[in-house]
Formats: C-alpha cells, sequence, structure tokens
C-alpha cells in the first residue's frame, strides 16, 4: 500500500549564467536550506535525500559525496539519480518513492546544474562527456566517429529539437511566427519569477522575431540560456504533511516512459524506431498514466496548470498536446488567442519554463516546484489567477528519449 | 596481438572540452593569501570546529560559515600520522625507485581541528614519530597557488 505524499516547501537559487562566488556544493546547499525554511522543517526531521544532476556535467563524477557535508546529508540515506535532461523529473519522482513507500517519513529532493563549471561556452563540455557514451555507442553499429558528430552531435539537444519542430510544423501547420510567441512569452512571464534567468519584461514576438536564425527554424531568440542554480522540495508524508503546510502540494499521479526515439536508432540512423520525431509518444504513455492514477479524466477540463519541458519553443506546443492538455494540432491557436498566457484558459510555464531559465539538471524538477508553488499559492507575481486543483508538471530528455509526467493537486484524490 | 575490431580511434571532434571550477568564496581568499604566506582556517560560529581548508558549511553542526570566520594560523602543527613512499609513478603507469623516501604526514595545525597531508622533509623516516612538532616551509616565491605550500619540517 502506498501512502499518501506531498511537498511541503520549496527552494531555489537565483539563476544566472555565472555563480563564481560558489562551489556546487554551497550552491546546491542554498537551495536545500532554502527548501527546508520553506517547509518549516529542521535537518533532525529528514530522513533521507535524493540528489542529482546531468551524468557527466560539472566534471564531478561523484558530486553527491562532496556535497553530503554541505546539505546535511551524513548518517542519512542518499541517492543519486541521473536520467539525462529528465533528471530533476526522476530525482523528485524519487523523492516520492522513498516517502510512498513507507521507508521514510521525509526526503529532500535537490538537483542542480553549474554550467559555467565548463571552460567553454554553454553545456558544450558536458554534453562531450555524455556524447562520449554515444559515440562509442554507435561504434557498436559500425558508425564512424566523423560522421556521427557530422550527423548527430552537433547542436545536440537542439539538433534533435529541430527536427521534432519541423515535423509538427508540417503536420499541425503552425509556423515559425508561434516559435517566437512562445518565446517571448516565456521571458515576460520570467520577468515576473525573480529566480528565472532570461528576464524580459515586455518581451515580443517581434523582438525575438529580429534575431538570426541558427538553425532552422530556430532562432537565436528562441534558444534556452544555459544557467547555474539548484532546485529542492521538501517531500513528506501525509500526517506531517498536514501539519507543516496550510495547502500542501499533494502527488496525485505520476509516471515515466522511455519511447523508442532514440537518437541513434531512430530519426537519423534510419532505425527501427520513430520516423516522426515530434511523435513523443513516451509522454503521451506518461501522461496517460499518470492521469488514471491521478483519477483524472479529462485532462483540458481537470489540469489548471502545466509546466511543460520546453527549452526550445516548439516543445511548449508538441507536449502540451501529448499531455492531452490541447486537441491534436490545435495548440498554437490556442497560444495565437492567449490560452497560454499566465491568466489563460491553460497557462503553460507561467514561471517562463525550461526556455527562460535552464539548469539542465534542476529543470524537470523546476517543473514539479513551479507547479508545486502553484497549487501551494507561493508562486507570488507569477501565480496564475484561479484556484489551482490540478497541475501537471512535464520532464523531457535521457538521450532524448525519456519523459517524467507528474500531476500534483490540492488533495490527495483518495 | 589486436584485431582491428578492438581499436577505436578518437579523432575529428570538433571541439575541446575543459573544466573551470569554481573553488568558492571561501577556497579563493586561502588560495589568495597563500602569496602573503598566511594559512586560512575557518571557525564555525555555532560549534567552533575548525577547518582547513576552510569551507562555508559546518559539516558537523551544518551552521553557516562566513568569511568574518576566517581566521590566521601559526603554520605550527603536530604530526597526528604518517607513511613512508619508496616507489614512485613514472608517468607511464609504471613504479621508480625513489632515490630518498619520501614522508607523506597527517598534520593537524594549531587551532584548527582537520588535518591536512603534506610532504615531511628534513627527518629521517626512522626519527618520526606521531605527535612530532612541525611547521610550514612556503617556497622561495609564494604566488597565491597551492604549490606556493612546498612541505613541512619538524618544528
Amino acid at each position: 500500500m502506498r501512502r499518501n505524499v506531498a511537498i511541503i516547501g520549496c527552494g531555489q537559487t537565483k539563476h544566472t549564467s555565472k555563480r563564481r562566488d560558489v562551489n556546487i556544493a554551497e550552491m546546491v546547499s542554498e537551495a536545500v536550506y532554502n527548501a527546508l525554511e520553506d517547509a518549516q522543517v529542521s535537518l533532525r526531521e529528514v530522513d533521507a535525500f535524493v540528489v542529482g544532476n546531468m551524468q557527466g556535467f560539472g566534471g564531478i563524477a561523484q558530486p553527491e559525496q562532496w556535497l553530503g557535508d554541505s546539505i546535511g546529508a551524513p548518517g542519512k540515506s542518499v541517492i543519486r539519480i541521473a536520467t539525462g535532461g529528465t533528471t530533476g523529473g526522476s530525482v523528485g519522482q524519487g523523492a516520492y518513492y522513498t516517502v510512498a513507500s513507507g521507508l521514510h517519513d521525509v526526503a529532500v529532493a535537490v538537483a542542480w546544474e553549474k554550467h559555467s563549471d565548463s571552460r567553454e561556452a554553454g553545456a558544450t563540455t558536458g554534453l562531450l562527456h555524455v556524447g562520449l557514451g554515444n559515440f562509442f555507442h554507435a561504434a557498436s553499429y559500425g558508425l564512424s566517429l566523423k560522421n556521427l558528430v557530422a550527423t548527430s552531435a552537433v547542436g545536440a539537444a537542439a539538433g534533435v529539437a529541430v527536427f521534432q519542430a519541423v515535423f509538427y510544423m508540417h503536420r499541425s501547420g503552425c509556423s515559425i511566427e508561434h516559435f517566437d510567441m512562445v518565446a517571448a512569452k516565456a521571458r515576460r512571464n520570467a520577468a515576473k519569477n525573480k529566480y528565472a534567468h532570461l528576464q524580459w519584461p515586455g518581451c515580443t514576438p517581434e523582438d525575438i522575431a529580429r534575431t538570426e536564425i541558427i538553425a532552422y527554424p530556430f532562432r537565436y531568440g528562441h534558444i534556452c540560456p544555459a544557467s547555474d542554480g539548484a532546485s529542492a522540495i521538501v517531500v513528506a508524508e501525509e500526517n506531517l504533511a498536514r501539519k507543516k503546510a496550510r495547502q500542501p502540494a499533494w502527488f496525485k499521479g505520476l509516471a515515466a516512459f522511455s519511447d523508442e526515439e532514440n537518437s541513434l536508432q531512430s530519426e537519423n540512423f534510419g532505425g527501427v524506431g520513430v520516423l516522426d520525431p515530434s511523435e513523443q509518444k513516451g509522454c503521451w504513455m506518461s501522461a496517460t498514466k499518470a492521469y488514471k492514477m491521478a483519477g483524472i479524466k479529462d485532462p483540458q477540463k481537470e489540469i489548471d496548470v502545466a509546466e511543460v519541458y520546453q527549452p526550445f519553443p516548439s516543445q511548449e506546443l508538441i507536449f502540451a498536446e501529448r499531455l492531452g492538455l490541447f486537441d491534436e494540432g490545435t495548440a498554437w491557436m490556442a497560444l495565437e488567442k492567449g490560452e497560454t498566457d499566465i491568466d489563460g484558459r491553460m497557462p503553460l510555464d507561467p514561471s517562463g519554463g525550461v526556455n527562460a531559465t535552464n539548469a539542465i539538471g534542476s529543470t524537470a524538477l523546476q517543473r514539479i516546484l513551479e507547479c508545486a508553488l502553484q497549487i501551494m499559492g507561493k508562486a507570488e507575481e507569477h501565480q496564475v489567477p484561479r484556484k489551482v486543483s490540478n497541475a501537471v508538471a512535464h520532464g523531457w530528455g535521457g538521450v532524448t528519449n525519456y519523459i517524467t509526467v507528474t500531476v500534483l493537486g490540492d488533495s490527495p484524490g483518495r | 596481438m589486436k584485431s582491428k575490431s578492438e581499436i577505436v580511434e578518437v579523432q575529428a571532434l570538433p571541439f575541446a572540452a575543459g573544466f573551470n571550477w569554481s573553488t568558492g568564496f571561501q577556497m579563493q581568499r586561502f588560495i589568495e593569501e597563500l602569496a602573503n604566506r598566511k594559512i586560512l582556517g575557518a571557525k564555525c560560529p555555532q560549534c567552533g570546529y575548525t577547518y582547513v581548508p576552510p569551507r562555508s558549511r559546518c559539516g558537523k553542526c551544518y551552521a553557516k560559515i562566513g568569511e568574518e570566520n576566517l581566521i590566521t594560523l601559526s603554520g605550527k602543527g603536530t604530526l597526528v600520522g604518517y607513511t613512508t613512499a619508496y616507489v614512485k609513478l613514472d608517468g607511464q603507469g609504471n613504479f621508480q625507485d625513489l632515490e630518498e623516501p619520501g614522508i607523506i604526514g597527517a598534520i593537524k595545525l594549531e587551532n584548527a581541528d582537520s588535518t591536512i597531508f603534506m610532504p615531511l622533509e628534513g627527518i629521517k623516516p626512522r626519527d618520526v614519530t606521531e605527535g612530532l612538532k612541525v611547521e610550514v616551509q612556503w617556497r622561495e616565491e609564494t604566488k597565491g597557488e597551492l604549490a606556493d605550500i612546498r612541505c613541512f619540517k619538524p618544528a
């Protein structure tokens, strides 16, 4: 029998390009202590930690050993999870498992990335470390490294996302202007979120449209930043959650699926997998299962706000449809009507999302954290102006094939 | 004998990758002050435990340790444990005999609680004992690098 579990506190660092004043352990501890303070929970009450960042990023092989002392983990259970871009989603779900199982009463989930610890710009160094594993994987299919680099690795996640975007444009009828609109909305929303990175009050689609195309259909202004930052949530069993929090954010349903769109075996190399990279069946499967667990029958009516994983603006539209929030091929029409704005019918990424803040390992945990803030009524300036009963948080990553979906609500739902 | 399938050549990567870690503000000060021949420790304002090198969060009581909690240590200390090395690595994965055995000591500096590991010179291995009083030896020109601390010698 699984127990009811809720998020009772959230903590973040301010996200920025460079946090040179702190090392990784210090940066991560900031988020943890902020979350504990928000939850009014002392370290003595914490039983377990679930931690994670992108594997290979930051150049620290076992960061959980280094930062244990700094977050108060000695003598407690510590599990590190690394599932690529989805890491934060898996870390948040890992904290749920820890408490729902009955093994522990209070767990802290913390995830982070510190891009500025790479000597090269952005995520280059980290991607090399992740990429190397895939290079050798490819070698086992008889692909030379040179060809692989030329076709697959250049552009990394952007290289994958451009294909998702053009396939989606083709089948839905949306155009590059809609990506300008999503990116402008992300920067405007981020300006209302004090922890976000790329904040641009009043940003318009025309502002974005003035930036250069870097790989069709993406402009420079469409692309997420590389951020330094950490995020943490405090997760507790039902009795403590009710005692500590006025409005806990309950875990109602969750699921994770890997789909067949492995970057090495499908769209790039004629494998047996997915021919349309925007199909994203893993997201559809995860959402279907998570909604069932949460007792949600019609997500278009029952979900009040969504935090969609959108490092690239096309992904907000693609995944919002796969999460069942819009009919197939119609999310861009809802965007045009302002339905996805903070005060719209179906607000998408009121925090600004990954498109505005991208500390990779923590991005998918931030989606869960932001949904929790909306339910707890603590999202301050970017709080959606309505009662939030259900919110859905999404994560995308792995080797571009892994999806987490987490449904939070204002009651345990059972 | 190697068959061709065992050889995977790594070449033609479009970029080189390196790291550029932040040390954090406490460690930054520690390294900078080495240029002035000063060793800094961080004294926890809550439990008093003193760390060398300094850090910003106490591992004993988890209190925050700020820059104002940095203290200058004397550079004198006590040997609390040691080992003697007779070989070194030659850079190609092989051991090489050392002409003179090298001593590496765990040293507790005056007013500090944690220990640092440093080479110990100016004493024969057979004369070394736990409890030996030692002091820091700086290199000729100190530049604000970890290598400024050359070794320790008996006081």
